[in-house]
């Protein structure tokens, strides 16, 4: 055996130091996912986020028990830097329901592109005779990020679908790869590029399979044919403010709770669209957006068979958004 | 992130209508119908699905949260409760597909968020007791059912697939038990609070009382013992259950 065979990239404390940093970044993923799952409307992005929470704390857990086999304690995590810790901060920042594309952005087209850099890096340079332990460890890691980047980039894809959106991706990435480039990475001490796009070389494809099917949009042909009648003469009420005509839809009883509800609505309505459509026995909640120049609101109502056929017998204003998507 | 998050930010693609479970119920009840699918109709299993696939979404958004929340907490906890959010993801796959296969849509009938709401609780211990314990345990009653069913009216794709979800749900209530006695050893006031808060679980969630003890063709849904037991459940938990159904009121 040549003694360049034996030749060293990391001391033993330097690669348990380098665990600890690795271990880091991937406990804090897998916590950060876990917690937007809840806040993530889109089916897509939630369950993307839901199969990959386990993956990252799989990482999380190999990393940690390699410690003591480098005389270091088992599941410690340790951040490179104050800096590192701040990229953390800023990628966990977008939580508004409307803020999903940076919540994807952040960590598949930065943070795991980045890690699976570093691992890529890291395994060309650890030793064949002596490492093989932490060479495991890399390649399961590196394997499964390039998948998850991958996926990733498909749901951003799917989601990202006109320029504002793409954008906002772009926009979002660059803060973010400035702040990692400021720590150095997720070591500290890596190399420019952070993200090297020939180790990203995964197919989509090869990973569409891993991606939950997302199921069909709303389609309001799902509205039985004379109550689609009768929805729709109340939104066109609504949206050219009868309000005589708009009443005229309601059950006489619910009247005044029904307007009740809408007040805050007051003001000029520039559109209504049929976006949800709920059965309970005969009765239908049908969910409307509706759009005026300053806000976007959801609003329930239920309607009910009568003798003088469709009429709402109730209603709910579920939210009211200010027409902003900044994130 | 706040740690927790209040209830009313659970965000759902706009198709979604969320109600009350009690106003839904009333509802039907008043337009002569049974408050609960009662699973005599293809339309009405296609309603029990979509009311475990949004249970399913928001038990993986629960374990989510609870990954999320909870950093300081023992990290075999955390490990379990990341791999519930996987075996979730794939139930949540599982029930849109059978939605599918039963001709539904999602978003087809109203959403509920009482196993959200449960899933919010403040300790870790008691998340375990009321989720795991108390809603999982649940899931073992109604898969079974379900199961059972499936079998009756002879279709394999929801009786295998509705199996393989019962054998996670088993796993989940282990995961459950153990937790539950890990993080309140030692602290017999966090013990009792837990167990409290999944004894209301479980008096509220017998679904109309629907929820018996008894063979399948006798009841409407049967106490799943055999599964309850291989969850680790005692004997004397089972028969504490079994005599909250016989006290419990449509809710």
């Amino acid at each position: 055996m040549s003694s360049e065979r034996l030749s060293g990239h990391l001391s033993v404390d330097d690669s348990a130091r380098r665990i600890r940093n690795y271990r880091y970044a991937e406990e804090r993923v897998m916590r950060v996912l876990g917690g937007w799952i809840a806040l993530t409307p889109e089916l897509t992005a939630k369950l993307l986020f839901g199969r990959h929470v386990w993956d990252c704390a799989q990482h999380a857990d190999a990393w940690g028990r390699r410690l003591p086999e480098l005389r270091a304690p088992a599941q410690e995590s340790e951040p490179a830097n104050d800096a590192i810790v701040a990229f953390m901060r800023l990628l966990e920042t977008p939580e508004g329901p409307r803020q999903t594309l940076e919540r994807v952005a952040g960590v598949y087209a930065v943070l795991k592109p980045h890690l699976a850099t570093v691992y890529a890096r890291h395994l060309a340079s650890a030793n064949r005779v002596y490492e093989p332990p932490t060479r495991r460890i890399l390649m399961r890691c590196l394997e499964e990020e390039q998948r998850h980047a991958a996926a990733g980039a498909i749901v951003l894809g799917r989601l990202a679908q006109d320029a504002g959106a793409r954008e906002r991706v772009v926009e979002w990435r660059r803060r973010l790869l400035a702040a990692l480039e400021k720590a150095g990475g997720i070591t500290g001490d890596a190399a420019a590029p952070l993200i090297d796009e020939s180790v990203l070389g995964v197919a989509p494809e090869a990973v569409a399979p891993d991606l939950v099917q997302a199921p069909p949009a709303f389609d309001p042909a799902a509205l039985p044919a004379d109550l689609a009648a009768a929805v729709d003469a109340h939104r066109k009420a609504m949206e050219s403010s009868d309000e005589a005509d708009v009443a005229r839809w309601i059950v006489p009883a619910a009247r005044a709770a029904v307007q009740a509800a809408f007040a805050a609505l007051a003001g000029r309505l520039t559109a209504t669209r049929v976006v949800g459509l709920a059965g309970i026995g005969r009765q239908w909640m049908v969910k409307l957006r509706v759009e005026s120049a300053r806000a976007t609101s959801l609003i329930q109502l239920r309607w009910t068979p009568t003798p003088e056929g469709w009429r709402i017998a109730a209603g709910d204003l579920v939210s009211t958004e200010p027409l902003s998507v900044a994130p | 992130m706040d740690r927790p998050i209040a209830y009313d930010k659970l965000a759902r693609e706009d198709r979604f209508v969320r109600m009350r479970a009690r106003d839904v119920a009333e509802l039907k009840v008043e337009q002569g119908l049974p408050p609960f699918p009662d699973l005599a109709s293809r339309e009405s299993i296609r309603e029990r699905v979509h009311g475990i696939m949004v249970g399913e979404l928001q038990a993986m958004e629960g374990a989510g949260r609870t990954v999320y929340d909870f950093p300081d907490a023992p990290w075999e906890f955390t490990l379990d409760m990341a791999r519930q959010v996987w075996d979730e993801s794939r139930h949540v796959e599982t029930y849109l597909g059978l939605l599918e296969h039963l001709g539904g849509r999602v978003g087809e009938f109203p959403e509920s968020t009482i196993l959200w709401r449960c899933a919010c609780a403040e300790d870790a211990a008691a998340r375990v007791a009321g989720v795991n314990r108390g809603l999982e345990g649940l899931a073992c009653d109604v898969f079974n059912q379900l199961i059972h069913i499936a079998q009756k009216i002879g279709d394999p794709i929801i009786e295998k697939s509705v199996d393989y979800v019962l054998a996670d749900e088993i796993t989940h209530v282990r995961m459950g038990s153990r937790w539950l006695n890990e993080l309140t050893r030692g602290d017999a006031e966090r013990r009792r609070r837990a167990i409290e808060f999944q004894e209301t679980i479980d008096e509220r969630f017998n679904l109309g009382g629907t929820r018996q003890d008894g063979h399948h063709e006798v009841v409407p849904i049967s106490i799943a013992k055999e599964a309850r037991k291989l969850a680790g459940f005692t004997d004397e938990e089972i028969e504490r259950l079994v005599k909250s159904t016989q006290r419990s009121q449509v809710y």
